[in-house]
């Protein structure tokens, strides 16, 4: 057997004083989209800010492996660079910040990291178009500052974009479905089925079942108070939609 | 007085001249007689000048370091440009739109048909190093345009110090704008990385009747480099400047501006972008006279500040007892990096008529965590990502100049 892309074991993290992630183990493997569900206050994006490395989430025991390398020995950057993506429940506004300088910082990054040429201006612009292009988004997003007076769903939208540009190993999406209206949920689902691989792997965080009807997950996870209580298919989500977490809670 | 070593004897043309003499002497009976400014000095209090005093900066005598670009305008140029180099005016000989008049200081002094407009926009007595100037006064550019002439391609006098040092700099300006006229000017100073100096330079600014001006200022200078400028201005009906500054610092930097708003509808606005790194002082010191009804100012700065750096931020707004329905607003924001900064922030507002609209503020703040996780988690390192966010403070001033060529130059 290959290697997993992510192997994740007895993690425990917390946020200052408070124990948010409390024993949980992963693992994800290549070509794989795993869903995770569970209730508000779960630690759901807790856990995908620690996968990312943001300050403040200090993992106290267990391990993250990586490509088989140690992902908490990486800066947020580095993580990045390796092909860890985070598209955020709350996108970030960075006023004073236009979308394609900074798309072209971040793109150049993981180009060089990966021994490629960084790109020019020209083709730069060229690439940021036609995949703006495919995503439904309106170029004149791309003139404006990140995030920026953008409008719930095309934050979302805009996620997608750096997702599909950065092209990375592992992404997690966390609610990638919240406030995107029909037709939106239909292109970032294609966009993400567009970018699936037998390489890449995915981390669907969500807390409806329409989205996974769009992006089937290979296995999906129940999530509470900090860590994965059941695991199962597709069929599990279907499950959890029709009765809710109280009948799994108790079964803990 | 207390001595300074920054006080020579030197010759200067045209001493031979009675009412040339009559100026300089006038300049240094003044500083003579109220000294450099020391710290119980109101207007000084936050910025220390005792190490500039204590320099033995030479006056400089002519020494061109070479690399001028001696052309002033030129084919293919954006610019009508003049090069100060290591002080001295390097270029006399102009090639000029019709309606616009360069006189360098020299022959300004000699004719004596503009010397009204010497000493005559600021009190000498207020301003300790437009006094030192004042005694040195031989260098300068002496800047007319005639009424109704609205001039489309903008002026660049580039101050550049690239091989002295250990000098003293004293340069002098004069713009006269007549009524109905438009210019705009940039003033560009860069120097090497490590290079110690003073440059002293004072702007006497006046705007006639629904005159325009636009006055970009690009300071990109050695860490080692002392920057003292005064600009003056009188403004007269309708009248509009407007400054934009930009400044990555010096060793001690003061900006300041001395406008006075002399007939109704005149105003004002000066935008300030700066970044002060380890062990640099930047001071903007800005005095609005309001002196008749209906007159406006506004002042905007922003500030990045590293570790160890210190800024001062003075801006007194004057309005006198009949200048009702005037407006004065001065905004100072700064955005502070890891470590340690000092900003001395001093808003000072002396109303003595009614029915004014007068406000101040200040802000300061951290770079943002969020911002810099989020860039950061897109791959981008650290510093660059402070970048990016420190220049976006930054550009809400640089994105005031409609000009994109100007705008491009203030780019730090
Ligand atoms: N920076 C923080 N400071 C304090 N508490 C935090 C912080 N981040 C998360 N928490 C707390 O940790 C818990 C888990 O939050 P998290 O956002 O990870 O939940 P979630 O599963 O993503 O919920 P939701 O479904 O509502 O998005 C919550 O109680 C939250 O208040
Ligand atoms: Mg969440």
């Amino acid at each position: 057997m290959t290697t997993p892309l992510l192997v994740i074991k007895d993690l425990h993290a917390c946020v200052g004083d408070k124990e948010i992630i409390k024993g949980l183990s992963l693992t994800i493997n290549k070509g794989e989209v795993h869903a995770m569900m569970g209730p508000n206050g779960a630690g759901k994006s807790s856990l995908s800010y620690v996968l990312s490395g943001k300050q403040g989430y200090e993992v106290t025991s267990g391990e993250i492996v990586f490509k088989g390398k140690n992902l908490l020995d990486m800066s947020v950057e580095e993580r990045a660079r390796e092909g860890v993506f985070l598209s955020l429940q709350y996108p970030v506004e960075i006023p004073g910040v236009g979308v394609s300088n900074f798309l072209k910082h971040s793109l150049n990054a993981v180009r060089k990291h990966n021994g490629e040429e960084e790109l020019d201006t020209i083709n730069f612009m060229k690439l940021l178009r036609s995949e703006a292009n495919s995503l439904g988004i309106n170029p004149e997003m791309l003139k404006r500052f990140v995030n920026v007076g953008f409008s719930g769903g095309e934050k979302k939208r805009f996620e997608t974009l750096q997702m599909a540009l950065l092209k990375p190993s592992f992404s997690i999406l966390d609610e990638i479905d919240s406030g995107l209206d029909i037709d939106a949920l239909k292109t970032v689902s294609e966009g993400v089925n567009n970018l699936r691989n037998e390489d890449n792997a995915f981390l669907l965080i969500t807390h409806y079942q329409r989205l996974l009807s769009y992006i089937v997950p290979d296995v999906v996870h129940i999530f509470a108070d900090g860590k994965i209580i059941k695991t199962g298919d597709k069929s599990l989500a279907i499950e959890l939609e029709e009765n809710g977490y109280a009948s799994f809670l108790k079964e803990d | 007085m207390k001595e300074s070593s920054l006080i020579k004897n030197v010759d200067l043309f045209l001493d031979d001249k009675p009412s040339v003499y009559a100026l300089r002497d006038r300049a240094k009976k003044c500083l003579f007689d109220y000294g450099f400014p020391t710290k119980k000095n109101e207007n000084w209090k936050y910025t220390d000048v005792k190490e500039i005093l204590i320099r033995d900066f030479d006056i400089n005598q002519k020494q061109c370091d070479g690399e001028c670009c001696c052309k002033n305008k030129a084919e293919d140029s954006y610019f009508i440009e003049f090069c100060f180099c290591a002080g001295t005016l390097h270029v006399e000989d102009f090639v000029l739109p019709e309606g616009v008049n360069v006189i360098p200081l020299p022959l300004m002094l000699y004719e004596g048909e503009y010397k009204k407009y010497l000493f005559n926009a600021f009190d000498l007595k207020k301003h300790p190093f437009a006094c030192l100037n004042g005694m040195y006064l031989e260098q300068g550019l002496c800047i007319i345009v005639d009424k109704g002439i609205k001039v489309d391609v903008p002026l660049l006098i580039k101050y550049k110090n690239t091989k002295s040092d250990n000098i003293q700099m004293n340069i002098h300006n004069v713009v006269v704008l007549e009524k109905n006229a438009n210019l705009s000017i940039v003033e560009e100073f860069y120097s090497k990385v490590d290079n110690s100096y003073l440059l002293n330079i004072v702007n006497e600014i006046y705007l006639k009747e629904n005159s325009e001006l636009n006055h970009y200022k690009i300071q990109k200078e050695s860490k080692k480099a002392y920057h003292i400028a005064l600009n003056a201005l009188k403004i007269y009906e309708k009248a509009k400047y407007k400054q934009y500054y930009v400044s990555n610092g010096a060793k001690i930097s003061r900006n300041e501006n001395e406008i006075n708003l002399e007939a109704k509808d005149a105003l004002a606005e000066i935008y300030s972008a700066y970044k002060v790194s380890k062990d640099m002082l930047s001071d903007i010191t800005t005095n609005v006279n309001h002196n008749v009804l209906e007159t406006s100012s506004n002042q905007y700065a922003k500030a990045v500040l590293e570790d160890g750096a210190k800024a001062v931020f003075q801006g007194k707004v004057y309005i006198a007892k009949d200048a009702v329905k005037s407006v004065g607003n001065q905004l100072h924001k700064a955005l502070y990096l890891d470590g340690d900064a000092e900003l001395c922030c001093k808003p000072q507002l002396e109303i003595y008529a009614d029915d004014v609209k007068c406000s101040h503020g200040a802000s300061c703040g951290e770079i943002d965590e969020e911002q810099l996780f989020y860039l950061t988690s897109r791959g981008i390192a650290k510093d660059v990502a402070v970048k990016l966010i420190t220049d976006a403070h930054l550009n809400e001033i640089y994105s005031l100049i409609e000009d994109e060529v100007i705008r491009e130059k203030f780019i730090i």
